[in-house]
């Protein structure tokens, strides 16, 4: 299992961070997580494989500096 | 220090005045030639069109200078105002002060919004603006006593130098029992000796029991400051409340406050995590966006850049509370404790250091190949001590550092030192000269648009290439993120009043990362909107963070989540709860629209304002050469043949680079036509007596600037 904002998802071998938003609705602006606790941004979704037992937070980015 | 030596010039005892609503009605005017002090009443009119802060200054400014007004000149004049939300305990972000004066980099006027106490001390004293002009003989404070009712004009003499004594000296000075009544505005002799010298705002650190300081770093209103021989102006008051604002609707003001801080102390933690680690969450996110910049915005990532952001600053930062204002619960403002810098005047010594922020990260690390954290924090702490602006100092020594390895400039003119990317203690070097104002340092501290023109001049430079690599317009050094791949954000820069500051408009996420403005005119009413928002923060005495730096988890779900409406409408609660004056996040636009096509005619009145000053040196545009091209040939080669269908089988990298900068500056110019229009401006960038008269600032002499102008 891992949690994405605090709830409880599925964890399959292989998971990465583009395939699981693709599962998720309405995360238009999520272009920076973290993923136990390190920042990954978008360009690196597809190459990021998110492990079992992960606790993912997605971050709304509008603004920033 | 032992003893503060002052003589006392002037003194004058006042009536405070009683703040209703969030204003004194009151302003007041210091001027160094004559030692005059004078209080006067603010207009009804002008308080309601010009709302308070950056929009008292703009006015006040307006008519102390004439359009022949140079920086250096007496009758420039200073001002720093609170606004009318500006002192609220809790409001996260509510205790701003906002500082403009004729800017020595740009020539106008240069806006700046920084923290500390100052401006609510300043306006709980019983004045929403001062305004200083004028020069004095000697080195002077400026000290308003609101606790006393007393503002006097002092010499100063044998005061300490920098930035960082000298805030304490005063600070413990001012009132030794309870130096939290304190806050002073300083600057340093690198204000004295460069064009970008800033002010430090500071306040006490209870839970530290020292002071700290934050800065009004652009354009250099520390060297105007330094200028005058204004050493300090010092504002003392005592306890404050929910009720010093005098609101309208105490209950609506408490209400409104209590939201706001709750949601942030349950959301950033969440999110960004500002109140650990301030901002430099930004730099390994611009870093994986390729937006960091990084050997004088040449490129937008590098692997070393991970040593350089939250994950070694957390570490790194003190911990307890650092909120710049009292009980916000951003707290962004953070800080070390017992840093050893190993150069200067303070080597070997334990000093704390306010910062560093994402922009110092960014612009004295990354952007000058310096991928060390303790080098960052050094020159951090020196630039803050002797008043200099890190954006601008980042900025222009990473344009230097790319003249030097272009053999632009040799080791003959940099009096022997190597300036190649990455040379830490060389860059250090500079910064001490840039101080003393000795050296190559005094010609680096001219900024980049004067060393442009030396180098060509006295040094044979390519004038060509400097203009395509000197990363300022109007004068401005460009603050620090890559514009290559958002048009937006090159018009962000570029169509900024004041110069390339993001502080206006920051629109890298919603249009590069999201693409939620894929037309002209989706960019366009974004370049509208975004930076209306913001300019209101400036008239209110608010920071811009908690408006869209943290976002309420349910903000997917609304309409236009990039707007953050549920934020709009606690910032018109709050308006609404202190002034009395019943607003609407619409509203909030219709006040800055006033303002800042105000700001925008006061640039034309000073001889700029106008498309030809809308421009962008092409580094913030595309890659200038063919090693830029050449590290991201993917990108841009699939732009050439997808965007603009174009057959690029038989170009080299060259003809690569001269195809996309035609592509990209007509790019640039049509977005230039679609934001004049949305503002109102005709097609060089002025606006029409349509605009003038529908915002309600068609005063005569805004007109006869229109006119001189040839918009009638």
């Amino acid at each position: 299992m891992i949690e994405v904002d605090e709830k409880k998802m599925p964890w399959s071998k292989d998971l990465t961070m583009a395939s699981l938003l693709a599962t998720l609705e309405n995360v238009d602006f999520c272009s920076v997580v973290r993923l136990n606790g390190r920042l990954v941004s978008s360009p690196k979704f597809a190459e990021t494989i998110i492990p079992d037992n992960s606790k993912i937070q997605l971050l709304p980015l509008v603004a920033g500096g | 220090m032992d003893k503060i030596n002052l003589k006392e010039i002037k003194c004058i005892s006042y009536e405070r005045a009683e703040i209703k609503k969030g204003y004194t009605d009151k302003s007041l005017r210091i001027n160094l030639d004559a030692n005059e002090i004078t209080i006067s009443s603010i207009e009804e009119r002008i308080k309601n069109k010009f709302i308070g802060g950056k929009g008292y200054d703009l006015w006040l400014m307006w008519n102390a200078v004439k359009a022949s007004t140079k920086w250096n000149d007496p009758e420039n004049t200073i001002c720093i105002s609170s606004g009318p939300l500006g002192g609220t305990p809790g409001y996260p972000g509510g205790g701003k002060s906002i500082v403009t004066s004729i800017s020595p980099l740009t020539g106008a006027p240069i806006d700046s919004n920084v923290g500390g106490y100052f401006g609510p001390y300043k306006k709980f004293s019983g004045f929403d603006v001062i305004q200083v002009d004028g020069k004095a003989k000697k080195d002077t404070i400026i000290f308003i006593d609101g606790i006393e009712n007393k503002i006097k004009i002092l010499e100063a003499n044998d005061l300490p130098t920098d930035s960082y004594e000298l805030s304490d000296a005063l600070t413990r000075h001012f009132d030794v029992d309870k130096p939290v009544n304190v806050s002073v505005v300083t600057a340093g002799p690198g204000a004295e000796h460069t064009n970008f010298g800033c002010l430090n705002f500071s306040w006490w650190d209870a839970g530290r029991k020292r002071v700290r300081y934050k800065q009004a770093g652009r354009g250099g209103i520390g060297t105007v400051f330094a200028d005058k021989k204004v050493k300090a102006i010092v504002a003392r008051f005592g306890a404050i409340s929910m009720k010093s604002n005098n609101p309208a609707d105490l209950d609506a003001l408490k209400l409104v406050t209590k939201s706001h801080a709750k949601e942030i102390r349950e959301l950033d933690p969440k999110q960004n995590r500002m109140s650990l680690v301030g901002t430099t969450h930004l730099v390994p996110i611009m870093n994986d966006h390729d937006c960091l910049p990084v050997h004088n915005f040449k490129f937008g990532s590098h692997p070393e850049s991970r040593v350089i952001g939250e994950e070694v600053y957390e570490h790194i930062f003190d911990k307890g509370f650092d909120g710049c204002w009292k009980g916000c619960t951003v707290a962004c403002s953070h800080g070390v404790k017992d840093f050893s810098p190993f150069t200067g005047p303070y080597s070997g010594k334990k000093v704390f250091v306010d910062g560093p922020e994402y922009e110092t990260v960014a612009g004295c690390g990354s952007s000058l190949g310096i991928f060390d954290a303790h080098t960052i924090i050094e020159i951090n702490f020196y630039c803050d001590a002797y008043g200099m602006d890190t954006i601008s100092v980042g900025t222009s020594l990473a344009f230097v550092m790319e003249c030097f390895e272009n053999k632009l400039i040799t080791l003959d003119h940099t009096g022997g030192m190597d300036l190649s990317f990455g040379n830490r203690f060389n860059a250090l070097e500079i910064i001490h000269q840039m101080a003393r104002g000795e050296g190559f340092g005094a010609i680096v501290g001219k900024g980049i648009r004067q060393m442009k023109q030396i180098f060509a001049k006295d040094f044979g430079a390519d004038m060509a290439f400097m203009q395509d690599i000197g990363m300022e317009s109007k004068g401005l050094e460009f603050s620090e993120y890559m514009t290559k791949e958002s048009l937006a954000q090159q018009g962000g820069y570029g169509l900024a009043l004041k110069g390339p500051q993001h502080d206006e408009a920051w629109l890298i996420f919603l249009d590069m990362v999201h693409n939620f403005m894929p037309s002209f005119e989706d960019k366009a009413e974004a370049l509208h909107w975004f930076p209306m928002f913001r300019t209101w923060f400036g008239l209110c005495g608010l920071c811009k963070l908690p408006w869209n730096d943290i976002i309420p988890e349910d903000n997917k779900n609304t309409s236009e989540p990039a707007k953050v409406a549920k934020h709009l409408g606690w910032y018109a609660d709050l308006f609404s709860a202190v002034t009395g004056r019943k607003s609407s996040p619409e509203d909030l636009i219709s006040m800055s629209e006033a303002v800042y096509n105000f700001q925008r005619i006061f640039n034309l009145k000073m001889g700029f304002g106008t498309r030809e000053h809308d421009t962008l040196p092409y580094r913030a545009v595309g890659p200038v050469t063919i090693e830029e091209y050449e590290s991201r040939q993917e990108r841009y080669d699939e732009q050439l043949k997808e965007k603009y269908g174009l057959d690029i089988s038989n170009m080299d990298s060259k003809e690569k680079v001269a195809v996309l900068r035609q592509k990209r500056e007509g790019q640039y110019e049509l977005l230039k036509n679609a934001v004049y229009e949305r503002r109102g401006w005709n097609n060089n960038g002025i606006p029409t007596v349509e605009t003038v008269k529908r915002l309600g600032i068609d005063f005569p002499e805004v007109l006869e600037v229109l006119k001189k102008n040839g918009v009638a």
